[in-house]
């Protein structure tokens, strides 16, 4: 599924929304689901903050495919992009008190894959679906 | 989101229920501010109603340590889910927070 979505913090609900109810029709554990919960809205959350810069008049794009094994979501920004590799590690001693910079590194670390594209203003993030992750199963 | 508060023995116990993200964030941190500001050493904050909480949630806690150990006091958090946990965990905020399962043990430490 694809979404062109403004850029207003109040649809993120909105659409995370979607997945989860889409994740759950797949029976994919609570625990799974909240991971890519979190690792969804990070996403969104930086394209509409430091992607579009708040600007109303710019959109997202999301585009989500759900198989039985696997979800993939790209999240992708109007803005000038970004280098993902110049954002300080927030787990060293003297990050750890900083405020920011902990979205894309939860999301890196709560799903399978992830990589950036369009100079980093296109996010494509993939988390497998193991047997484990499924309802009532293993 | 839900928040209320409780004094016990001279400690602010925070309650709260729900989402902790990039709505609620606001509410969260002006909410802490004032029990800050009311003169509480030491805070305990109670999560283990909280479902969903996202990096914002997160700088909300780390805003809140920097103000009230600068102050003298202390924060420490309670019941946290496994889930909410794994986010303390892979941030090595687990490293920094004073993380209680029982609330007289955050209370008496």
């Amino acid at each position: 599924m694809k979404n062109v979505i403004s850029n207003d913090s109040h649809l993120l609900k909105e659409e995370s929304g979607k997945l989860i109810n889409a994740l759950r029709e797949k029976g994919i554990n609570e625990d799974v689901i909240f991971e890519i919960h979190v690792g969804f809205e990070e996403a969104l959350r930086n394209a509409m903050m430091h992607g579009n810069k708040f600007d109303i008049s710019k959109k997202v794009t999301v585009e989500i495919e759900i198989t039985d094994s696997f979800v993939r979501i790209c999240v992708e920004d109007e803005g000038e992009g970004f280098d993902p590799e110049k954002i300080p590690d927030p787990t060293l001693d003297e990050n750890l008190l900083k405020e920011c910079g902990r979205g894309v590194y939860l999301l890196t670390h709560l799903m399978d894959s992830v990589e950036y594209k369009k100079n980093g203003r296109c996010v494509i993030m993939t988390k497998n679906f193991r047997s484990e992750n499924k309802q009532g199963r293993g | 989101m839900n928040i209320r508060s409780e004094n016990k023995n001279g400690i602010s116990v925070v309650r709260v229920e729900g989402n902790v993200d990039i709505i609620t964030s606001p509410e969260f941190k002006k909410y802490l501010d004032k029990i800050a500001v009311s003169g509480s050493k030491t805070i305990v904050v109670d999560l283990g109603k909280v479902d969903y909480m996202d990096s914002s949630g997160l700088a909300t806690l780390v805003e809140a340590y920097k103000n009230i150990k600068r102050s003298g006091g202390a924060i420490k958090l309670l019941k946290l889910s496994s889930k909410v946990k794994g986010l303390f965990e892979i941030t090595k905020l687990d490293k920094l927070f004073q993380i209680f399962e029982d609330e007289g043990d955050a209370l008496k430490s």
